[in-house]
């Protein structure tokens, strides 16, 4: 699904670049054409850009609209912020901006604000370390850009959004690739929606941001989905975390955070699906995790032995490598996997719902001997997904003596998985694709057997007139 | 055609070939001639060069074991007995090795067709007889018109009828100008193929002769028919060839050549390995000579 | 053979000529490939294989829903328990079947006597065993691919085909070893009592005893790398889960070294090492086949 979109992505790149091309037929001309129309300006005024390059780092000090959607492309040549913006109320859309300096000391980006209200819309934005860079900048509106930031190593890229002391802000619709992180700083009441961010370091990234809602957005391949950090009152509602795999690797990971209520997210396919350092920290304050779909990940849950007053119900464990472990020795036993009754469904549970009344009859315990040795020996994850593993598994099974203490106890677990809807459409779906090649294995299979089978006959028999 | 220099094959501690030369000239025939584990099979592989061995072998200068698919391109081998896969069918067989020696189809059936083969083509390998099996090998070492053709004992699986068959085909090859060398120990068809003889005993080349010399007609030889039991007649036919007899066995009984006035060796011989012999039945004058050795 | 031999030694002209080296390898490999699907193992192994594969394509999906294309990982990761175990048999046995069993039945010697050489019996006999080991994976794992487009809707098409290569590779390694048994051993049934040994240390022996010694000696993770690339069936585990994830964090503080020291390199390593396990084995199998000389 990565690679399709990618696909489009090159091809919109190539594309861009062919416009490009034509574009420079047109001379570029100075940014000081722009300035010169916003001076020119009331304030408020809709400035629609002419079609061309524009080269050079503008600076808006005037509560405009600028709209390039004739073609604008505004160029900063590699160095420093290439639009900044100190005006409130100032709308930028339909941009195509890029060529921002690289030198991270001056952290240039491609569109900064330092001003309330602003609203950015749908720009192209590309070939910038930081993408959109908000500072001190209120109720600000960034909406369906398009962020492709330069593919330097991880540790030099910048931010592709990033938003500094801004509260009340709505990021909604954006597609983020190949950046830093989408990283919120001391911004609270934030709603993020909807976003798309890939091949980046940390999906979503909260530090010391209160009370925001995270609905919707689609992370995948990042080194991390969602990472909260000392952030308190977050919901993260129907996200979609899947195939983040880096060095941390975490669906969702949690650090110190308090009061943070995660329901209905699907976390696939991730190295460890949600990770859980000291949250809730502060006394009194609980985490809520509800109906989400934790399948395919190496761990499911993974925390830190002193993790406590989680409650997780209605949770879908599925086909994890290892359901649950804690990051070194200890249980999750000072969580509660059972809420009023309604426990979790994991899919290696063994037992049996006699009464039918969707709830099994015995407790879950999971009893990994590998996941101990694991604990105990994290060196020895290089042996998972192979047969000794299984064997190791297979004995402890059938030597009681061998089993080790289980990780966690879901008193009610669930007999069958809760259904889990995210409304977001299926990306990149390949039935075509995959059938083709589930045909063609199968066609290069018969056609090589029926080269070799089939040869010249010997003896008469032209026409197949011997019986 | 074949020269061999100071083969030598040992098998462990058992010297199996040692130090066995010869020449033979294109167009020549010559017989292995020897007893049973004399080392004809073991020497027909080495000259084949699919075993190795000490000395040098080469066919028409190409040496063997440094390029022996070249040298085995100029070579018909027929086997004692022929072992090829035995889910493969005769047609499909056949088609293998035309393709490997590269030749087409068309020829491929005319050579089936020279050995009575024609029609079997969907018969598999292992149903068919010892006689078929024998003349599908035949059929493959004559495919590509190879100037050489090696045979080990090509009839020791065949009845009468197809023995006078096979030595009627080497005959005509022989005639048609093929080189040819085969073991056997049925001195007739020594006598009627070969114009030479190699005797091997013990894996050392005894006598370089022919079959005149080794079998001289002018002395007055008889055959004796021997009536045994029927479970004894393989081992008794086995016993009097390591005594060193010209054996026949048929339905009828064995029959067993010997000088005029030896008529008791025979006897004699089977008693040591007790065999008993019921009766004894002198036929006449059968042109089936005693090896004088 | 160089020219100079072949110029000193002229075939006189009308002889009959032995084959091409290459086209009396296609011989014996379309020979071989034929005997193959005729014979039961191949139809037993690819029935199992095809049960096994889709077995785990289908488990592994069910209760996921709609988010089933998410998780072919978690597929792979079934399949990938299933390749290690099935696959090295199927290719092992194979492999220790071909000479010894020709050897056996005494075909072996009537066909030396034809005109082709030893390395060209084996390297025909090895070809084509190896297209039917490729021809087996590719109906189990077609079969599976289309139930994964059926229940999944199927995504990673890129690195079902790495699967695939991947496996092929793997087989065809061990496919090696199989023939290298396969010329040492005189008699198929000691031949198929190694290959089955030789199994069993590679799937389980080694890494249990890799397991206990690094908690014992307290191995260094380098060290513990090293010795795990040394089996090739680790190093095909390693190789499929870079092709998938980029980098082998998954496999815990082991993984990570590798992906870090090695970087970009590793999957070339990881491969490399299978084509070594490939070529070498081979290699020495088809020295010892034309040095020995029996029959």
């Amino acid at each position: 699904m990565a690679r399709t979109l990618g696909t489009i992505l090159t091809a919109m790149l190539i594309w861009t670049a062919v416009e490009t091309r034509c574009e420079q037929h047109s001379d570029p001309k100075p940014i000081a054409v722009i300035t010169e129309m916003i001076s020119n300006a009331d304030a408020g005024t809709i400035i629609r850009v002419p079609a061309g390059v524009y080269e050079g780092n503008l600076v808006v000090r005037k509560p405009v609209v600028l709209d390039g959607s004739d073609g604008a492309v505004l160029d900063g040549l590699g160095r420093g912020t290439v639009i900044e913006v100190l005006a409130d109320g100032v709308v930028i859309r339909h941009c195509t901006v890029r060529n921002s300096g690289l030198d991270v000391t001056g952290e240039p980006a491609a569109i900064r604000v330092i001003a309330a209200d602003v609203v950015i819309e749908s720009n192209n934005i590309s070939e910038s370390l930081f993408g959109i860079d908000l500072r001190e900048s209120p109720n600000a509106i960034i909406r369906s850009n398009k962020i492709e930031c330069i593919d330097l190593e991880p540790g030099r890229r910048g931010d592709g959004i990033r938003l500094w002391w801004s509260h009340g802000c709505l990021v909604e619709g954006n597609v983020v690739h190949n950046s830093r992180d989408m990283v919120f700083w001391y911004s609270e009441d934030l709603r993020i929606r909807g976003n798309t961010v890939m091949g980046s370091r940390y999906g979503l990234h909260f530090m010391y941001s209160h009370g925001s809602v995270l609905e919707q957005n689609d992370l995948l391949n990042n080194s991390v989905g969602v990472y909260l950090m000392y952030s308190n009152g977050i919901t993260l509602r129907e996200n979609r975390m899947s195939n983040n795999r880096g060095a941390s690797g975490y669906g969702i990971g949690l650090k110190d955070c308090d009061d943070i209520t995660i329901t209905g997210n699907a976390l696939l396919a991730n190295r460890v699906g949600v990770y859980i350092d000291n949250s809730p920290s502060s006394v009194g304050s609980k985490g809520l995790f509800e109906s989400n779909l934790i399948a395919f990940n190496e761990i499911g849950l993974l925390a830190t032995p002193n993790t406590h007053d989680n409650v997780f119900t209605n949770n879908a464990f599925i086909e994890n490598e290892e359901p649950a472990a804690t990051h070194g020795r200890g249980r999750l036993v000072n969580n509660t996997f059972a809420r009023e009754g309604v426990g979790n469904y994991w899919s290696d549970y063994a037992g049996f719902d006699l009464d039918g009344n969707g709830i099994g009859d015995v407790v879950y315990e999971p009893q990994s001997l590998f996941g101990a040795m694991l604990a105990n020996e994290p060196n020895l994850r290089l042996f998972v997904h192979s047969p000794a593993q299984r064997a190791i598994e297979f004995t402890s099974r059938a030597l009681p003596e061998l089993r080790p203490q289980s990780t966690l106890v879901d008193p009610s677990p669930l007999a069958s998985p809760p259904e889990i809807r995210l409304d977001m459409a299926a990306k990149g779906r390949q039935v075509g694709s995959m059938l083709m090649l589930a045909v063609s294995m199968l066609a290069i299979a018969a056609g090589v057997i029926v080269y070799t089978i089939v040869e010249p006959r010997l003896g008469a028999a032209p026409r197949g007139d011997r019986s | 055609m074949i020269h061999s220099a100071n083969i030598t094959k040992r098998f462990g501690k058992m010297q199996a070939v040692s130090d066995v030369s010869f020449a033979l000239e294109a167009g020549g025939s010559v017989a292995l001639w020897g007893s049973n584990g004399a080392g004809k099979t073991t020497l027909i592989r080495c000259l084949l060069g699919v075993i190795r061995h000490r000395g040098r072998v080469t066919m028409n200068g190409i040496d063997v074991r440094r390029r022996g698919r070249h040298a085995r391109a100029l070579v018909g081998y027929v086997p004692q007995e022929l072992a090829f896969h035995d889910d493969a069918r005769l047609g499909s067989a056949m088609m293998f090795f035309a393709k490997l020696r590269g030749v087409d189809r068309a020829q491929a059936a005319r050579a089936l067709d020279a050995v009575g083969l024609t029609g079997h083509e969907r018969k598999r390998v292992r149903d068919l007889s010892g006689g078929m099996k024998q003349r599908l090998a035949l059929a493959v070492a004559l495919l590509s018109d190879p100037p050489l053709i090696i045979l080990d004992e090509p009839t020791s699986n065949l009845d009468a009828a197809g023995r006078g068959e096979v030595v009627l085909t080497l005959q005509q090859l022989r005639e048609a100008g093929k080189t040819l060398l085969f073991a056997s120990h049925r001195p007739d068809e020594v006598i009627s193929l070969a114009d030479r003889v190699l005797v091997l005993e013990r894996g050392q080349l005894e006598r370089d002769t022919t079959p005149a010399e080794l079998w001289p007609t002018e002395k007055p030889v008889q055959v004796v028919r021997l009536y045994l039991s029927m479970a004894s007649e393989t081992d008794a036919a086995d016993a009097l060839r390591s005594a060193g007899h010209a054996v026949h066995l048929n339905g009828h009984g064995l029959c067993v050549a010997v000088a005029r006035d030896r008529k008791a060796e025979p006897i004699i011989a089977l008693a040591r390995h007790h065999i008993e012999v019921r009766d004894i039945e002198v036929l006449d004058d059968v042109r089936l000579p005693e090896a004088s050795q | 053979m160089s020219s100079a031999q072949l110029q000193s030694h002229p075939i006189p002209i009308g002889m009959p000529t032995a084959p091409s080296f290459v086209g009396g390898i296609a011989r014996f490999a379309r020979r071989e490939f034929r005997d193959a699907l005729a014979s039961k193992w191949f139809i037993l192994y690819t029935m199992a294989f095809t049960v096994l594969a889709v077995g785990v394509s289908f488990l592994s999906l069910s209760g996921v829903g709609s988010h089933g294309f998410a998780g072919f990982g978690r597929t792979a990761a079934g399949l990938l328990n299933l390749i290690m175990l099935v696959v090295p048999l199927m290719a092992l046995t194979a492999g220790a079947g071909s000479i010894a069993g020709e050897r056996e039945r005494g075909t072996l010697l009537y066909m030396l006597s034809q005109p082709v050489s030893r390395s060209q019996v084996l390297l025909g006999k090895y070809f084509g065993l190896a297209v039917a080991l490729i021809c087996s994976l590719c109906i189990g794992f077609g079969i599976s691919a289309g139930v994964l487009a059926w229940r999944a809707g199927g995504a990673g098409v890129f690195d079902f085909l790495m699967l695939i290569g991947l496996t092929a590779l793997l087989a065809i390694a061990m496919l090696s070893v199989g023939f290298l048994i396969s010329v040492v051993s005189r008699r198929t049934s000691v031949a198929t009592g190694v290959a089955l040994f030789v199994w069993l240390t590679l799937v389980f022996v080694s890494d249990l005893g890799l397991m206990a010694s690094s908690v014992i000696f307290k191995l260094h993770v380098q060290e513990i790398f090293g010795l795990a690339s040394i089996n090739p069936l680790q190093c095909f585990k390693m190789a499929v889960i870079v092709s998938m994830n980029a980098s082998l964090d998954v496999l815990g503080p082991v993984g990570a070294y590798a992906s870090q020291t090695l970087g970009s390199a590793l999957p070339w390593v990881l491969v490399s090492t299978l084509i070594a396990w490939t070529i070498a084995p081979l290699g020495v199998a088809i020295f010892l086949f034309t040095r020995r000389g029996t029959v």
